[in-house]
């Protein structure tokens, strides 16, 4: 009676200690440094892209508008706009299992995410997302690379509440959107003209020089930099929306 | 000809240093001004901060001269943090290195020409920032009509927002909210607080002091700033007003939009609410003063009071317990020892539940409350982090008094039963006086009087301890003591509970009378029960370590006859005392009986403890 119990109790001992083990076990498994997911893509920290870049030889992918990946980006960097991954993507990199590193501007930005998803549809075999993007890349001590800078100029911006005095101080005023096509297409504001940033370069002429241009994008992270860019090529009374859209619509939501 | 000539030996010049290479002979040495000689990079360049440094301190790593002449190499630049490395570590991790990439140059435009700043600092920086950052609310506010006019302790952009490590807490989206509050609190309470600047600027350098003393206060204090109003909730980021100015979201008649912000359905009166008054400036607060005057003076009467007693009644039976043991004296019984032993029913089960349930809800509402009103305390902290937040603490809260208000309302209920066992109607107010002043009833009456008369002779010595009824005087005011309780903290929190709806029935500041009155009232309790109750029933020697009767539900005969012989007598004067006879209580009862007592006990005990480290170390 004495051995059977014994028995019993080393197996139910055994069995506990199974499933400690089971819940502990991935604890010393997430210390390794692979990529984690998250919402469904890998994402990988700035130590893991430059570990990439050397031994898989990844591209590393910018995913912002080609203004902001030539003003700055990680060294060795490509080009390819969220917009543009479609059409360029393939041609850039024939080899679909070459893994691809896509990261964004900041660590509010959900282009990196999406360009993750369109490379997905199109076949890539190992793609990766630089958590946080660029801030991550800056923060983790990095430099980065500048091809063409823009060169920073002042640039005074609006809030939100101040935006319909604006338009009415401002006769003939050139509202500008450089949120991608879809974005504008789900909601702007009355009058704007739909240029988007990674078309900016392409499609400056469109913008006129003499008169006043109030830029909007997404959060107001990336209308400063556009801002830069007109000034430098003659535009001469520019403005920017603080806080982008996202701003202007919790303004509505919140007096709603 | 001399055309020819001169052309001839600047041709022969360019020449012989094309072929000699880097060999420059001593004599020939070139100054960058030679070719950079416009005005920026002569007289500018050396009356500038950097005029003491050459060329070649910034521009480096510049390897042929013949190369940079015909612009095949640009010398490269080096970082500004090679010299300025402390600015430079900063600047890495502020908002416009991160997001927007900005360069020292930027800012510091034109690096060639840039002069020791002449205007007063703060001046410069707010021209500057302002740059690109619009001014139209700064330059309206307070702090920066106060720099524009030179006063140098008003706040200019760098003073909130940093220099060159401005965080990356961009205010233009809802991100990094807990940081963002966290870090503009604690900065605009650093000036706030400064006395000597404060009162230099006649401004009250006790704002955050009386901030920190309400519930919006304490909560961010705890480390929850995204709950409640912090400083800017109120005064706004930028336009920060004197309330004198109608344009000022405190002016009086601005505050009902401004507190309607986050109280939504509030009545005008809302506004009356003081958020950071001195409830001891009786000039300006005078209602908040008699409220805490009131509050602390009850404390004070209450505690001196029933310590006084307590301490009296511990000594006297500890001595003669001891006087009893010393002589070899037994107290005598006329029962015996199976009579006496014999469980005599005190508390029915609904009490004992009740009970439970009172210590369940005492508890919840003590262990979640108390580190709100000693927010500061490192215990404090630990308790809401280990309740999961502020958050889930409030709504433990709020069960917990929940189930006190049911429990109240109950006993309201039995109250009334009790006093017209049959209804209103056919009972009549002369059998109901009856039974309030008889001896079921928890009713004072004349009989405790001379009942707590009788106590205080004997702890002096000057006669024998008084014998007691079904309810001593002290049991009689713990359960009244309930009933003030229950109006004082009960109606505070009710009424701090929903805030928004008390306005359509008293001014705002009778919330901040609630608070005091909840804050003070709760101290009360808790001590009272910790100390005073604990020692009457549990920690007197005759019980010590405790008196499981109220989870048990009986006693022995021997404890009736000796402690409330009047009771025994009129039990049995009745007939009444063989239906009150019950089995003894069972080992599962008992064992969970002392577990709950001793667990509950303990805890309070450790409370005081705390409490008591708190008052005087913390």
């Amino acid at each position: 009676m004495g051995l059977m119990m014994s028995t019993f109790h080393q197996k139910r001992i055994g069995k506990a200690a199974a499933v400690v083990m089971l819940f502990i076990l991935p604890f010393f498994f997430s210390c390794s440094a692979t990529p984690t997911q998250e919402g469904g893509q890998s994402t990988i920290d700035p130590a893991m892209v430059i570990s990439f870049m050397k031994e898989k030889n990844a591209a590393v992918i910018d995913t912002m508008s080609y203004l902001e990946c030539m003003d700055h980006r990680i060294p060795g960097s490509h080009c390819i706009a969220l917009e543009e991954v479609d059409m360029k993507l393939s041609s850039s990199f024939p080899d679909k299992s070459r893994p691809l590193i896509f990261y964004c501007e900041s660590d509010r930005c959900p282009r990196a995410g999406l360009a993750y998803k369109k490379a997905k549809l199109l076949g890539y075999e190992s793609i990766y997302v630089l958590e946080d993007g660029l801030v991550a890349w800056k923060r983790a001590g990095y430099e980065v690379e500048t091809i063409q800078r823009v060169k920073r100029a002042p640039v005074i911006s609006i809030k939100s509440t101040r935006l319909e005095a604006f338009k009415k101080e401002k006769k003939d005023l050139f509202i500008l959107d450089i949120r991608p096509e879809d974005a504008f297409k789900e909601n702007h504001i009355d009058d704007a003209r739909n240029i988007p940033f990674y078309l900016l370069h392409k499609r400056l002429k469109e913008i006129p020089k003499h008169g006043p241009v109030f830029v909007i994008d997404e959060n107001g992270k990336r209308s400063f930099l556009a801002c830069c860019y007109l000034i430098n090529n003659g535009v001469k009374d520019v403005t920017r929306l603080f806080g982008g859209m996202e701003a202007l619509v919790r303004q509505k939501t919140d007096k709603g | 000809m001399i055309k020819k000539r001169v052309s001839s030996t600047f041709l022969f010049f360019l020449v012989f240093l094309f072929f000699s290479g880097d060999a420059y002979p001593a004599s020939l040495k070139i100054q960058c001004s030679d070719c950079h000689d416009s005005e920026r990079f002569k007289a500018e360049f050396k009356n500038s901060v950097h005029g003491n440094t050459g060329c070649t301190s910034c521009h480096k790593n510049f390897e042929s001269l013949d190369k940079h002449i015909i612009s095949k190499e640009k010398p490269a630049l080096i970082s500004c943090g090679t010299c300025h490395s402390e600015i430079e570590k900063q600047y890495r991790n502020s908002f416009h290195s991160l997001y927007e990439d900005f360069k020292c140059y930027d800012c510091h435009h034109d690096i060639h020409t840039l002069k020791p700043e002449k205007e007063h600092f703060k001046i410069a920086v707010a021209k500057n920032c302002t740059k690109c950052h619009t001014n139209d609310e700064y330059a309206l506010s307070g702090h920066g009509a106060a720099v524009m006019k030179g006063n140098k302790d008003s706040a200019t952009c760098s003073d909130c927002h940093g220099l060159h490590d401005t965080k990356a807490y961009h205010t233009s989206g809802e991100f990094y909210l807990l940081e963002a509050r966290e870090f503009y609190n604690k900065t605009c309470k650093a000036c706030h607080s400064n006395k000597e600047m404060m009162e230099r600027n006649s401004i009250s350098p006790y704002a955050v002091k009386y901030y920190e003393e309400t519930y919006h206060g304490k909560v961010q204090d705890l480390g929850y700033p995204t709950s409640v109003a912090g400083c800017a909730d109120c005064h706004t980021n930028h336009n920060i007003l004197p309330k004198s100015n109608p344009a000022s979201t405190i002016h009086s008649k601005n505050l009902t939009q401004n507190c309607g912000k986050c109280h939504s359905g509030i009545h005008p009166r809302f506004a009356e609410y003081k958020a950071h008054p001195d409830y001891r400036d009786k000039k300006r607060y005078p209602q908040l003063y008699l409220s805490f005057l009131l509050m602390a003076g009850l404390l004070l009467v209450t505690f001196v009071f029933f310590w006084t007693h307590t301490l009296l009644w511990w000594r006297k039976v500890y001595w003669e317990r001891h006087q009893m043991e010393e002589m070899g004296i037994k107290l005598e019984s006329p029962f015996t020892h199976k009579e006496g032993i014999q469980r005599i029913k005190r508390f029915s089960i609904i009490d004992r539940i009740m009970h439970v349930l009172l210590i369940i809800s005492f508890f919840g509402l003590v262990i979640t409350g108390f580190p709100l009103k000693y927010h500061s305390t490192p215990w404090a902290g630990a308790i809401i982090r280990a309740l999961g937040g502020a958050h889930n603490a409030g709504l433990y809260h709020r069960i917990a008094a929940l189930i006190l208000i049911g429990l109240f309302l109950y006993t309201l209920w039995r109250c009334f039963r009790f006093a017209f066992p049959r209804g209103f109607r056919k009972e009549g107010w002369r059998g109901s006086f009856a039974r309030i002043f008889g001896p079921h009833s928890l009713m004072p009456n004349a009989q405790d009087w001379h009942q707590f008369k009788a106590m205080v002779k004997w702890f002096f010595g000057k006669g024998k301890p008084p014998t007691f009824g079904r309810w001593t005087y002290w049991e009689k005011f713990d359960f009244l003591a309930v009933f003030w309780g229950m109006i004082a903290i009960g109606g505070s929190g009710v009424t701090l509970w929903a805030p928004e709806l008390a306005s359509y029935v008293y001014p705002g500041w009778v919330l901040n009378i609630a608070s005091i009155v909840h804050s003070e009232e709760a101290l009360l309790a808790a001590l009272f029960i910790f100390t005073v109750h604990f020692f009457n029933t549990h920690l007197i020697p005759s019980k010590f370590p405790m008196d499981t009767i109220i989870f048990t539900g009986s006693y022995k005969l021997e404890e009736l006859w000796r402690f409330r012989t009047p009771e025994y007598e009129r039990l049995v004067k009745e007939g009444k005392l063989e239906g009150l006879k019950v089995k003894h209580p069972s080992i599962t009862l008992k064992i969970i009986s002392s577990m709950f007592g001793h667990a509950s006990l303990w805890i309070g005990l450790l409370f005081t403890l705390i409490l008591l480290w708190t008052f005087f170390f913390a």
